[in-house]
C-alpha cells in the first residue's frame, strides 16, 4: 500500500509535458507583461496624476447663448481645447497665463483652427470683477480660465491642457528640437532670466536669428516668449507661439507608443490636462494625419479686434466684441 | 523533488531576463526623433566630396571640410558665421559670449589673429550683438550687422543696422549704413559689392501686420535703399556668385517653407528669379568656387537636423538684365516689382546630401573657396 501511494505521488508530482509547456509560457508571458508594465509605468503614473484633471465650470447664460455644459464630445466629433502656458518658476504662487490658445480639432475633416487670445485683453472674469484675461488662471486655476473664455468668447471648451515653461523646453528637447522658419530677427534686451537657476526677477539678452533652423527647447522658448522688440507686440508673440505649436505637432506626429515614457518623464509635473489617456492617444493619432494646409491660424490683431487702452494704470487691450465674436462664431461653432 | 525545485529556481532568472528583454526591446522601438542625436562632423564621413575647402559651424564649433574630411578648428567657444577674406587667407567669424557677440579675425586654422570688436558690457542693455560679417571685395572694409543705436523709451528697441569698419582699423571708425525698420529685428546679411555699394536684407511690416524680408541695394551710408525683391516674396539670405552676376536667395513667400531661387544681377538690380528648389526648409546658400553649384543647409530625415547639401546648377544663367527699375520708395507697405515672378528654368540636377547625422548651424552660411 505504501509503495503504491508513493508511486501515485511521484506520478502526480511529475508534470505532464503539455502542462509544463503551458506553465512555462504563462510564466514568460507574465514576466513579459511585467516588462511592459515597468516600461509604461511612468505613463500610468502620469495618466493618474496629470491627465483627466477634473474641472468644474459653472454653467451660465450670456445673451441667450448657453455656453456650458454641452454633452461630452463623442469619439470622432469636433472638440475644442484651451491650451494654457505659464511660467512655473515659483515667482508667482498663482502664475498668469502667458499664452492662451483655443484649438478646435475636427477629426473627420482633419481641420484645425487655432485662435490666440491676447493676454492683455480686458474682460470680466468668471471669479468676479474685470482684469486682463491672463489673470483668470491665477485667480481660479483652469476652471476659471475656461469659464472666463467660455463666457466672453461664447464658445464651449471640451478640454484644457496646461504646460509650464520648463515643460515646453523639456518636451521640445525630448523631441530632439524643432524646425522653424524664423521670418525676422527676434532680439530682446529684457528677456526674463528665470529659467535654469537664473535670477527670478533678472533679465538677459537673447537673439534668435532669421531663417530656417533647428531650435532646441531653450531657444524655442526664447522665440515664443520674447516680446519686447516685436513690432506686433504680444500679437507677434502669439503668432510665434502658434508657429512653434505646429512645429511640435509636426515632430510629434512621428512619435509612437514606445516614446511615451520619455515624453511623460520630460513633462513630469509640468503638464496638466483634463483629457484622459484615451483622448490624448486619439489626439496624437489625429495629429499625425493633419496637413499644415488644413490649419487655420487666427490672431486677434489691433485695430480690428481690439484697441490699446489704460485701466488703473495698466496697459490693456479693449476688446471689440462684435468683431471677435464674429470670428469665434465662424471658427468655433 | 529537489531537481524540480532547482528547475523552478533556475526559471526565475529566466523570467527576469525575459521581462528585462521585453523592457529593453520596447526601448528600441522608440522613434528616430527621440533616439537620434547629432554627431560631431569629425566623426562622420561626408557622402560626397566637395571641391575646394569649406567652413561650417555646429553647436558653436568651427569645422573645416576639405577633401571629404572634417577637421575642427579654433578654440572652444560659441562661434558662428565664418566669412572668408577675398584672398582666402583669413576668416572673420562671430564669437558669442553671453549677452554680446564680437567679430574676430582668424587664420584658416581658427587661431585668433585679432579681435575686431568689443561689444560686451557689465550693464546688460549696453551689450551689443555683431553678426553677419562680410569683407569687401578689396579686403579693406568689414561689413556687419550691429544693434546700434538702440531706442531708449518705454518700449526699448534693439534692432540690427548694417555697419562697416576698416578691417585693419578700430571699431571706433565704424559707420552706420542703414536705418532699420524699428522693432522688426532690423537689417541683416550685408554683401559688399565691388563698386562700394551693398546688398542687404531689410525687415519691415505691412498694413496687415505681416513682417517681410526684402533684399535691398544701397549705394552709400545712410542713403535710401532700393528694394530688389518684393515684400510678398520674402526673400533673404542672399549669396553673390563668384563672378558677381547672380544672386542665390531663400524666398519664403510668407509661408513656413521656402524656395531656393537664383536671379541674375547686373550690379544694382536683379533680373527674373528662377526657382531651383521649393517646398523645403532651405537655409544659407553658398556658391561653389567656380560658380557652377550651390551648397545649402536643409534638414534631412525625421529628426530635422540640418545637413549640408550640394546642388549642381544646369548652366550659367543668361546675362543679367533687370526687367524693370525698382522703385526708390522703401516704405514698409510698398511692394516694388523689380523682378518678375520666379520662372521655371531647366531643372538642375537633384540635390546631393553631403553630410549625414550632423546638425549644422543653419544660420551660419558655409564659407567656401
Amino acid at each position: 500500500m505504501v509503495g503504491q501511494g508513493t508511486a501515485r505521488r511521484r506520478r502526480a508530482s511529475r508534470l505532464h509535458p503539455v502542462r509544463l509547456a503551458v506553465l512555462t509560457i504563462l510564466c514568460l508571458a507574465l514576466s513579459g507583461v511585467a516588462g511592459v508594465a515597468a516600461y509604461f509605468f511612468p505613463v500610468v503614473v502620469a495618466g493618474v496624476g496629470q491627465t483627466g484633471q477634473t474641472v468644474v465650470v459653472p454653467p451660465v447664460n450670456i445673451l441667450g447663448v448657453k455656453t456650458t455644459p454641452k454633452p461630452a464630445a463623442s469619439p470622432g466629433a469636433p472638440f475644442t481645447v484651451l491650451l494654457l502656458g505659464s511660467d512655473d518658476d515659483g515667482k508667482n504662487k498663482s502664475p498668469l497665463t502667458q499664452s492662451m490658445i483655443l484649438v478646435r480639432v475636427e477629426p473627420a475633416s482633419k481641420h484645425v483652427t487655432m485662435l490666440s487670445i491676447p493676454r492683455d485683453l480686458w474682460v470680466p472674469l468668471s471669479t468676479g470683477g474685470s482684469a486682463k484675461i491672463d489673470a483668470a488662471y491665477a485667480y481660479g486655476g483652469a476652471s476659471a480660465a475656461i469659464a472666463t473664455v467660455e463666457r466672453n468668447f461664447h464658445v464651449h471648451i471640451d478640454e484644457y491642457a496646461w504646460v509650464g515653461l520648463t515643460g515646453l523646453i523639456k518636451l521640445i528637447d525630448q523631441l530632439g528640437g524643432i524646425d522653424l522658419f524664423v521670418t525676422n530677427p527676434v532680439l530682446d534686451d529684457f528677456y526674463p532670466d528665470d529659467i535654469g537657476g537664473g535670477d527670478l526677477y533678472g533679465y538677459k539678452r537673447v537673439a534668435v536669428l532669421p531663417g530656417a533652423q533647428h531650435l532646441d527647447g531653450a531657444s524655442a522658448l526664447q522665440y515664443v516668449r520674447s516680446r519686447h522688440n516685436d513690432v506686433n507686440g504680444d500679437f507677434g508673440r502669439s503668432a510665434r507661439q502658434q508657429q512653434v505649436l505646429l512645429a511640435i505637432k509636426a515632430k510629434a506626429s512621428t512619435l509612437n507608443a514606445a516614446d511615451l515614457p520619455d515624453i511623460v518623464n520630460a513633462l513630469s509635473g509640468r503638464f496638466k490636462t483634463s483629457m484622459g489617456l484615451d483622448r490624448v492617444r486619439s489626439l496624437l493619432s489625429v495629429a499625425s494625419a493633419f496637413d499644415l494646409a488644413n490649419v487655420n491660424q487666427v490672431v486677434l490683431y489691433v485695430p480690428n479686434f481690439s484697441s490699446y487702452g489704460q485701466i488703473s494704470g495698466q496697459s490693456v487691450l479693449l476688446p471689440h466684441w462684435s468683431q471677435i465674436l464674429a470670428v469665434t462664431r465662424a471658427n468655433f461653432p | 523533488m529537489i531537481l524540480r525545485r532547482l528547475a523552478a529556481l533556475l526559471f526565475v532568472p529566466l523570467m527576469v531576463a525575459f521581462g528585462s528583454g521585453v523592457y529593453l526591446y520596447l526601448g528600441t522601438l522608440k522613434s528616430k526623433v527621440v533616439k537620434e542625436r547629432p554627431q560631431l562632423p569629425t566623426v562622420t564621413k561626408p557622402k560626397f566630396i566637395l571641391p575646394g575647402t569649406m567652413f561650417v559651424v555646429q553647436d558653436g564649433r568651427l569645422f573645416k571640410l576639405n577633401a571629404g574630411s572634417f577637421t575642427e578648428i579654433g578654440r572652444a567657444g560659441d562661434w558662428s558665421q565664418p566669412a572668408l577674406t577675398p584672398d582666402h587667407k583669413r576668416l572673420v567669424a562671430v564669437l558669442r559670449a553671453g549677452a554680446s557677440s564680437d567679430l574676430y579675425l582668424l587664420d584658416l586654422n581658427g587661431q585668433v589673429v585679432k579681435r575686431l570688436t568689443k561689444d560686451d558690457s557689465k550693464i546688460l542693455d549696453a551689450n551689443h550683438w555683431a553678426y553677419y560679417p562680410r569683407v569687401s571685395p578689396d579686403g579693406a572694409s568689414l561689413f556687419y550687422s550691429f544693434d546700434s543705436p538702440k531706442l531708449r523709451s518705454n518700449a526699448p528697441g534693439v534692432d540690427l543696422s548694417v555697419w562697416s569698419m576698416p578691417l585693419n582699423g578700430a571699431q571706433s571708425q565704424a559707420r552706420r549704413w542703414t536705418d532699420p525698420y524699428w522693432y522688426t529685428g532690423g537689417d541683416v546679411s550685408p554683401i559688399p559689392l565691388a563698386g562700394g555699394a551693398i546688398l542687404y536684407v531689410r525687415h519691415s511690416i505691412d498694413n496687415s501686420t505681416a513682417v517681410h524680408a526684402q533684399i535691398f541695394y544701397q549705394s552709400r551710408p545712410l542713403s535710401v535703399g532700393k528694394p530688389l525683391t518684393s515684400a510678398a516674396d520674402d526673400c533673404s539670405q542672399p549669396a553673390l556668385s563668384p563672378d558677381g552676376t547672380q544672386v542665390a536667395m531663400v524666398c519664403s513667400h510668407g509661408k513656413q517653407t521656402a524656395s531656393l531661387e537664383i536671379a541674375p544681377f547686373n550690379g544694382s538690380a536683379l533680373g527674373p528669379a528662377s526657382v531651383v528648389l521649393e517646398g523645403g526648409l532651405y537655409a544659407s546658400p553658398a556658391w561653389s568656387p567656380d560658380g557652377k553649384a550651390l551648397a545649402y543647409l536643409a534638414p534631412a530625415g525625421a529628426a530635422g537636423h540640418f545637413q549640408l547639401w550640394y546642388l549642381a546648377l544646369p548652366q550659367p544663367a543668361p546675362s543679367p538684365t533687370a526687367t524693370s527699375s525698382p522703385s526708390v520708395a522703401a516704405s514698409p507697405g510698398s511692394t516694388p516689382r523689380p523682378t518678375s515672378r520666379p520662372t521655371p528654368t531647366p531643372a538642375p540636377a537633384a540635390p546631393v546630401q553631403v553630410t549625414q547625422g550632423v546638425d549644422l548651424t543653419a544660420t551660419s552660411p558655409p564659407a567656401w573657396f
